[in-house]
């Protein structure tokens, strides 16, 4: 009888959906969920750290995480006491689409693009690069969007466009009165611009230029915004005036109307769904016989007269393809920041979490530890997580430069940001991997944001130029600057090659616990590594070209050493700016642990690169050293771990509730019945 | 009153026959700030330091956030500054008809402390920038429907209310709450309230900065004949310059902050204040509104243009030298998952 009233009651609240009655579920023996910051005291203040690692705007990016978390149309998600912002990537890829237009309407009403391209000063440059850092952290689709609107299309008015392009188009795109897409990429062409097939003549007689699409590798493909909402295109095609191939030149192109419906002549398909960014309505464009006005040309470098003459001040169509080109910079320095990003909220997810989920108890009977307390975990963590700081403050600095920009300083800049868009982008991708691994099954959830970054992030390793490609570049340039500079028989001056000019550096023939920590050993080990592969790049480039080999082909064959060297180059600059970033800081617990964390940048860096030891720099006792300290440096950062993800600023509403109490994220009463 | 009440709370935490606390005022006030004339004193003499045992009051309002037993305060009359700070804290807030709450600090020369920075960005939209930059004043009613009120219970059953309380032997917060609930009534919104303007205030009131959300007002007093609208850049237009920009900036941090971070960060902004190197609104502030009363403040910087973004950057730094530190709480050993900040 007993057994029925029970069973009487149990369906009884099945049926009135009232939660378990208490005491079927004993408490004792339960997982509990407490918050790492009652458990870890902050040895420095978090405020204080995100200062430098943001370094600029907070306040505005502060206001723009506001404007998402108290509206609705970011989609606010509440899980057990809290409340998360995430776009829904469970949509159809049509809702996607719709729902980021819209959110850029209402950042529009709200002034966040006011200056983006009418205001050239630094402090509008390093206000727009923050609030397009704030909106990756939301949504990379809606930073995407904004950035093929804003730096492609209103970029390439900018710096292709002269005076009365600027007049006539910025303030339109500014406030959206147009949407601009940019129409480069080929079916059969991506990181070989040069090669794009889209072709373009000019009709004298009625002044006009013809734009065509002369076999299918050369429709336009990729192109985000074409799909479906975009009105006007920047279109690169060859030039051909008087039957010579000019090159490569840029179009202003409309290819919708004010209503929507595409223009004629132009044909526009979808590219379908994608992997991830399906916010973004990526579009393929074919022209057939499209007539735009000669003023259409973007003629800062080149002109071509009414009656059909080409006219340049440069000659050298490889000079002018080069400056041509420079321009795309602000895309690769968006990326990279964008990248650092998308680390640090990963970083923080995945390392909140193992302050929180315990796994297997080292003594019997024991508690089980937590997750961030094993070395392995802090091992796979903890260095990406320095990693990612000295990436802040290369990226960081690299802002500096660009909106400080001079004609001299833009060679620097495109080296350097081709190297960080490479490097800071395949850091990404392997700093999402591990943080999914490290949230365990919980990674696999779309709203536990991590393991979607994955997919989110994954374009930014070919977009703006294939980071291989990229890399190559870097080493060709620093080749070209060490066969100049050896000819000219005058001491290296630019790209930060100037410590070639000393003595080869010298590595103490015994590492210590202390010596290896010390900035001057770590510094001199980046630079012998730079030094020595820059020599023997160059030397075996020279053996091919002696033996007859064109400049091109050797480079191609010297490829192992190539990549070397890019990636050499690239972590000596950051360590050199992480260094400057720690000098700025005054003695105190801040400065103790941008010092740590810089060790640990550079010990990793130093374990890593099989360079060292395969090149002689390190020897295999100094390597054991250097790998031990690893270990060592792990569990000294063990106790800042929360004080330094908490630095990075992210709201917890553009986290997860993995970074909080998922016990409660995930209790029956938080379930939607 | 706040080291008193501080002291109280420490020892009913330990105290287990102590199952919950009812906080209420006498008169017609439950509180209606700090004691603002002993602290302008002292900070006239040039000893902000003493003033500066503000330090009591944060730890004060920290403890009030993480309670482990539940706070209950009737909020039966006027609700300002540091009272306001006393209560909204707390797990429960009784609103009645008398109820009257603002955050009048920008027309003082300061700006919304007492964890403001915390509770009124955690409202819906940008009621909060509404409700610290312009000092409005909120009715029970009000403060029910954003939620800075839990109850609305008329006056008239309040010596009920507490004598069920008194009866209630329980820390649970659903029996308190249901407990509330029974002697609680819907209250119904004026029809002059701010809270049927909400869209205007997210309007105007999201916008980045203050010149523009002035700007946005006057645009929208030119479309409509409103009085609201009015009194509102009126409002605006009186307070202080320097203090409106700093009470935005300190609102739309707090939202993304937790109460102790908002509250250290507070402290920091408040001695600023108190140093009065870099404003001395506050004292001006003090004199025109409390002390002269000719409620004709002469602000320095007087104009919006004229507060720079530097000046207001200075407000949140560290304070140099002077042996002076961050606020730092006191551990709380044994905080149960439901002690957090409860708005």
């Amino acid at each position: 009888m007993e057994q029925v009233t029970r069973r009487t009651q149990v369906l009884r609240n099945h049926l009135l959906l009232q939660s378990t009655p208490p005491g079927l579920l004993s408490p004792n023996h339960c997982v509990n969920y407490s918050p790492p910051d009652v458990a870890e005291p902050l040895s420095f203040n978090p405020t204080d750290m995100r200062i430098l690692l943001d370094a600029h705007n907070i306040p505005d990016r502060d206001w723009l995480f506001g404007l998402f978390t108290q509206s609705h149309l970011f989609n606010p998600l509440p899980r057990g006491a809290k409340v998360f912002v995430l776009p829904d990537y469970n949509q159809p890829m049509e809702q996607q689409r719709e729902v980021t237009m819209e959110r850029i309407w209402y950042m529009l009403e709200k002034g966040v693009y006011e200056g983006w391209l009418t205001d050239t000063s630094p402090e509008a440059q390093m206000r727009r690069f923050a609030l397009l850092e704030v909106i990756g952290i939301y949504d990379h689709s809606l930073a995407i969007k904004l950035g093929v609107h804003f730096f492609l299309w209103g970029g390439a008015i900018q710096f292709f466009g002269t005076k009365s392009h600027h007049d006539k188009w910025l303030t339109d795109t500014e406030n959206y009165t147009i949407k601009g897409c940019f129409a480069m990429s080929e079916l059969g062409h991506g990181s070989n611009v040069r090669g794009i097939e889209t072709v373009t003549t000019y009709d004298s007689n009625s002044g006009e230029f013809v734009i065509n699409t002369p076999c299918e590798s050369a429709q336009k493909y990729w192109i985000g915004g074409a799909a479906k909402h975009a009105t006007h295109t920047i279109v690169f095609s060859q030039l051909k005036i008087n039957g010579k191939n000019q090159g490569v030149h840029a179009f202003i192109t409309q290819i919708r109307d004010a209503d929507g419906n595409v223009c004629p002549n132009i044909r526009i398909a979808d590219c379908g769904h994608k992997i991830g960014l399906n916010g973004v309505d990526n579009g393929r464009i074919w022209f057939n016989n499209v007539r735009i006005p000669r003023e259409n040309l973007l003629n800062s470098v080149a002109d071509v007269s009414p009656d059909g003459q080409y006219l340049s001040a440069i000659k050298d169509p490889d000079q002018r393809f080069a400056a041509f080109l420079a321009p795309l910079t602000t895309g690769r320095v968006n990326i990279a920041i964008a990248a650092i990003y998308s680390s640090k909220t990963s970083l923080a997810i995945a390392i909140r979490y193992s302050l929180t989920r315990r796994a297997f108890s080292v003594t019997p009977n024991g508690p089980e530890v937590l997750l961030l307390d094993y070395p392995s975990h802090q091992r796979r963590l903890l260095p990406l997580l320095a990693k990612t700081y000295a990436m802040s403050f290369a990226g960081n600095d690299l802002k500096k430069i660009y909106v400080k920009r001079t004609p001299e300083s833009n060679k620097i800049i495109h080296v350097v940001s081709s190297a960080y868009k490479a490097t800071f982008t395949w850091h990404n991708m392997r700093t999402l991997q591990e943080c999914r691994e490290a949230c365990g099954g919980q990674g696999l959830k779309t709203e536990n944001r991590v393991g979607h970054l994955k997919s989110e992030y994954d374009v930014q390793s070919t977009f703006e130029g294939d980071n291989n490609i990229l890399m190559q570049q870097v080493s060709k340039a620093l080749f070209s600057e060490y066969v100049a500079t050896k000819k000219r028989n005058k001491p290296f001056k630019g790209l930060g090659l100037e410590h070639m000019n000393k003595p080869c550096p010298v590595i103490p023939s015994q590492l210590t616990s202390s010596n290896v920590r010390c900035s001057e050993f770590q510094v001199n080990a980046f630079c012998l590594r730079e030094r020595d592969l820059l020599h023997r790049f160059a030397t075996e480039v020279s053996k091919y070209q002696a033996q007859g080999q064109s400049k091109e082909y050797a480079f191609l064959l010297s490829y192992q050493l190539a990549e070397d060297l890019g990636r050499a180059f690239s972590e000596r600059i950051i360590l050199q700016t992480f260094i400057e970033a720690e000098a700025t800081v005054p003695s105190g617990p801040l400065k103790d642990i941008l010092s740590l964390m810089r060790s640990m940048y550079a010990l990793i860096c130093l374990e890593e690169d099989a360079a060292f030891l395969r090149y002689g720099y390190l020897t295999t006792d100094n390597a054991a050293v250097v790998r031990k300290e690893v270990t060592k440096v792990c569990s000294e950062l063990r106790p800042h771990a929360l004080a330094l993800v908490n630095s990075f600023g992210i709201p917890d509403a553009f986290l997860s509730p993995i970074a909080f109490n998922w016990i409660d994220a995930n209790a029956w009463s938080s379930v939607h019945h | 009153m706040v080291s008193r009440l501080l002291e109280l709370l420490i020892a009913y935490e330990e105290d287990s026959n102590v199952k919950l606390v009812i906080v209420k005022g006498k008169g017609r006030a439950f509180c209606a700030g700090g004691d603002v004339p002993a602290v302008v004193r002292d900070c006239s003499k040039g000893d902000w330091r003493s003033g500066a045992n503000y330090f009591q009051k944060e730890y004060l309002l920290n403890y009030m956030a993480t309670y482990c037993k539940p706070q209950v305060s009737i909020l039966n009359g006027i609700v300002m500054g540091v009272g306001a700070g006393a209560s909204i804290h707390g797990r429960f807030r009784v609103a009645t008809e008398n109820s009257v709450f603002a955050m009048p600090e920008t027309g003082l020369g300061v700006f919304p402390d007492v964890g403001a920075s915390y509770f009124l960005s955690r409202l819906q939209g940008f009621f909060g920038e509404y409700v610290g930059l312009t000092g409005a004043r909120l009715d029970g009613a009000e403060m029910l429907v954003c939620g800075l009120a839990t109850h609305f219970v008329p006056q008239q059953r309040l010596s009920l209310l507490e004598e069920a309380l008194h009866k209630l032997d329980s820390s649970d917060p659903a029996i308190v709450s249901a407990t509330i609930d029974k002697y609680s009534q819907q209250p119904y919104l004026k029809e002059q309230s701010a809270y049927h303007r909400l869209d205007l205030i997210d309007r105007c009131f999201s916008l980045r900065t203050v010149e523009d959300i002035l700007s946005a007002l006057e645009r929208e007093a030119l479309n409509k004949n409103d009085d609201w609208i009015s009194t509102t850049i009126k409002s605006l237009k009186q307070a202080s310059p320097t203090s409106l920009k700093v009470s935005l900036r300190s609102i739309r941090q707090g939202r993304l902050q937790g109460v102790g971070q908002c509250l250290v960060r507070e402290y920091r902004m408040v001695c600023h204040i108190l140093r009065g190197k870099v404003s001395r609104d506050f004292i001006e502030g003090y004199r025109a509104i409390l002390l002269d009363k000719d409620k004709n403040p002469k602000w320095e910087p007087s104009k919006l243009e004229l507060v720079s973004e530097d000046m207001v950057d200075s407000f949140f730094s560290m304070l140099d030298g002077e042996d002076w530190e961050d606020l730092k709480f006191p551990a709380r050993s044994n905080l149960p998952v439901s002690a957090t900040a409860k708005l």
